[in-house]
């Protein structure tokens, strides 16, 4: 078992895209490492440099103490577990397990009694004489997992392993994975555009945007006070509010209201006010402190609704309101943020300021 | 016109439409007929013969010193072949479908230009020259390797089409987990391309077996030459063919090519199971 260390990692396709830009990154060892960001940032780039599949363009990778940069992904002790998981499609289940076995030239013996003990770990146990058509979705991720967990290898490296299984059995496969990470102890690096997906599962997380690490925290530091406008965006499954605001007295002023300035800053610096939905709450009574709107789309969520205030010109102010509490649409109502939930960021799409 | 009338016509049209495919399909089929009677005909001639059944040809068959031999030289001929073409067209294959060379399209297509030159017509004086001068002719392998050069271009250019839709995710895969090249070619893209692999084969034992001018050319020993040109020596001194011969001869000559061909479908066939969950 081992950690993982990027420094100065580049990626620069032949064509010119540069995928990966200068990038350090620390992994610690046994670590559920999330590597979040929207489609297209770099992150398949990254885990297949981590892997070997991909050479740096510039930069060191190491895995453990071993500096792997200059070699092959299959001496790197790595165990990737690709999108489409690339089952081998003439064997069976069994055959697929014990691949990484077969190439280390175990005995067929021992690796099928081998890939039979990890299957089973893995509730295989009845389609080991299967081919790979013949499972759905959710069997053939485990078959994937489970022929990365038989290699047995110092990290897993895993790209996007649930985007290709519907909604509900991703979240039963997420509690699964993170459960077989845990009792397995593996450093492992997970890929996902999705920050629910992370949120929910990563120790840690690296919010990536155009090849470069925009944070990386805790799911709470990232979620709770997200460092650029960019991670308070794509981070949360209601969009922040995100405001333009300038600073007057001490206090900010917004196209819906002033609200206490939670900082020290000069007169008419223009700042961005971020506020996650679910820290506002909804008045239908004039309120001090508040964002006033007026009502108009109510969105359900479930168990509360997402209601969106209109400010006439400005950004929409989206309030999450508790179930059974929706005001009616085209009714005016006020937005009070809760103390300490203002996050300030330099305008124009900058850093936290506070 | 009437109704009645309308469909009388059409009833015509049908019966003649029936006749006529009816004749043709019997114009097609006689030479088959032919290959399957005529052996066991009493006397057999041109002609379709009239039933009846004897086994005497097969005993002159057999009593002729190059005919059963020659098939064995067609097998041995076809097979390495076959065997030749599909390892060197897969192994040429794979790595021009997964190595980025500047022009090779081009090269590829140059290539199989240039192919049917080379085991055609316009060749066989510089090969059978040049094999001369090496003192190969009469030389088996020599002329396996001819036959293979001449079928390599296209094999290679099928098989490409076969390496490319493999998805590469399958062979990266293998990789991370320490395989060598050849270990994934062995044990990810062959058999995943099985179904390419045995056309190949069957496509280039039926290219060999009827193949007359190469061996002509290159094989002078009758004891070494296939049956394609045994079978120009059937004919008694008058320059009558001997039916006997040749109507047995052709039977014996067919089975091994169909065989080959229900056996690899059989096996081989056109499956793909997908690993790849869209
Ligand atoms: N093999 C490649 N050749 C050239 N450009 C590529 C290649 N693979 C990815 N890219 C480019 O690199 C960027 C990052 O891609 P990728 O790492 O796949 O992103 P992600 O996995 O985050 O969606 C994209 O702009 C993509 O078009
Ligand atoms: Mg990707």
């Amino acid at each position: 078992m081992a950690g993982i260390g990027l420094s100065g990692v580049t990626k620069t396709y032949p064509g010119g895209v540069t995928a990966v830009d200068g990038l350090d990154l620390t992994v610690h060892d046994g670590e559920f490492f999330a590597l979040l960001g929207p489609s297209g940032c770099g992150k398949t780039t990254l885990l297949r440099t981590i892997a070997g599949l991909e050479q740096a363009s510039a930069g060191t990778v190491s895995i453990g103490d071993r500096d792997v940069t200059r070699l092959a992904p299959g001496q790197r002790d790595v165990a990737m577990v690709f999108q489409d998981y690339a089952l081998f499609p003439h064997m069976t289940v069994l055959d697929n397990i014990a691949y990484p076995l077969r190439v280390k030239r175990i005995p067929r013996a021992a690796r099928h009694d081998r890939a039979r003990e990890v299957g089973a770990g893995l509730d295989l146990a009845d389609l080991m004489a299967r081919r790979p058509a013949e499972l759905s979705g959710g069997q053939q991720q485990r078959v994937a997992l489970a022929r990365a967990v038989v290699a047995h290898p110092k990290a897993f490296l895993f790209d996007e392993p649930l985007s290709n299984l519907d909604a509900r059995l991703r979240l039963s496969a997420r509690t699964f994975l993170k459960r077989l990470q845990r009792d397995l102890g593996i450093t492992t690096v997970f890929v996902t555009h999705d920050q629910a997906e992370a949120l929910a599962m990563a120790d840690r997380i690296a919010v990536m945007d155009a090849g470069r690490i925009r944070q990386v925290g805790t799911p709470r530091e990232v979620f709770g006070r997200p460092a650029t406008s960019f991670v308070a965006h794509f981070i949360g499954s209601t969009p922040m509010n995100l405001l333009d605001a300038t600073v007057t007295g001490g206090r900010l002023t917004l196209a819906a209201g002033t609200l206490p300035c939670p900082a020290d800053l000069p007169d008419d610096t223009r700042v961005t006010v971020g506020i996650r939905p679910e820290y506002l709450t909804y008045s239908k009574d004039p309120v001090e402190d508040a964002l006033a709107g007026t009502v108009g789309i109510v969105e359900h969520l479930g168990s509360s609704s997402l209601v969106t205030l209109e400010t006439d010109g400005a950004a929409p102010v989206g309030v999450v309101v508790e179930e059974g509490a929706e005001p009616e649409p085209g009714t005016r109502g006020w937005a009070v943020p809760r103390p300490g939930r203002v996050l300030l960021y330099r305008a124009g799409g900058g850093d936290l300021l506070a | 016109m009437s109704a009645p009338a309308v469909l009388a016509r059409r009833a015509m049209a049908r019966v003649g439409l029936y006749v006529f495919v009816g004749l043709v399909l019997v114009f097609f089929a006689l030479p088959l007929v032919w290959l399957v009677t005529t052996p066991f005909a009493r006397t057999p001639s041109y002609r379709v013969p009239a039933p009846s059944f004897t086994l005497h040809n097969f005993r002159i068959l057999w009593d002729n010193p190059y005919a059963v031999r020659s098939i064995g030289n067609s097998l041995v001929l076809a097979g390495g072949t076959a065997v030749l073409a599909v390892v060197f067209a897969g192994t040429a294959a794979y790595a021009l479908s997964r190595v980025r060379l500047p022009g090779r399209d081009a090269v590829l297509y140059a290539v199989l230009l240039l192919s049917s030159i080379v085991t055609g017509t316009a060749a066989m004086v510089p090969i059978f020259l040049m094999l001369f001068q090496l003192d190969l002719i009469d030389n088996r392998l020599a002329l396996v390797l001819v036959l293979t050069g001449g079928l390599l271009p296209s094999a290679m250019f099928i098989l490409k089409d076969f390496m490319d839709t493999v998805p590469r995710s399958y062979e990266e895969s293998a990789r991370v987990f320490g395989a060598s090249p050849f270990q994934i070619l062995r044990h990810v893209v062959a058999p995943v391309v099985r179904p390419g692999l045995a056309t190949i084969a069957v496509w280039a034992v039926v290219q060999v077996w009827g193949n007359f001018l190469l061996p002509y050319i290159l094989l002078h020993d009758p004891a070494k030459q296939p049956a394609a040109v045994i079978m120009y020596t059937f004919y008694d001194e008058g320059g009558q063919p001997n039916f006997a011969l040749i109507s047995t001869f052709s039977l014996l000559y067919s089975v091994p090519v169909v065989l080959c061909y229900l056996v690899v479908n059989r096996r081989y066939g056109f499956r793909f199971q997908g690993g790849i969950k869209g």
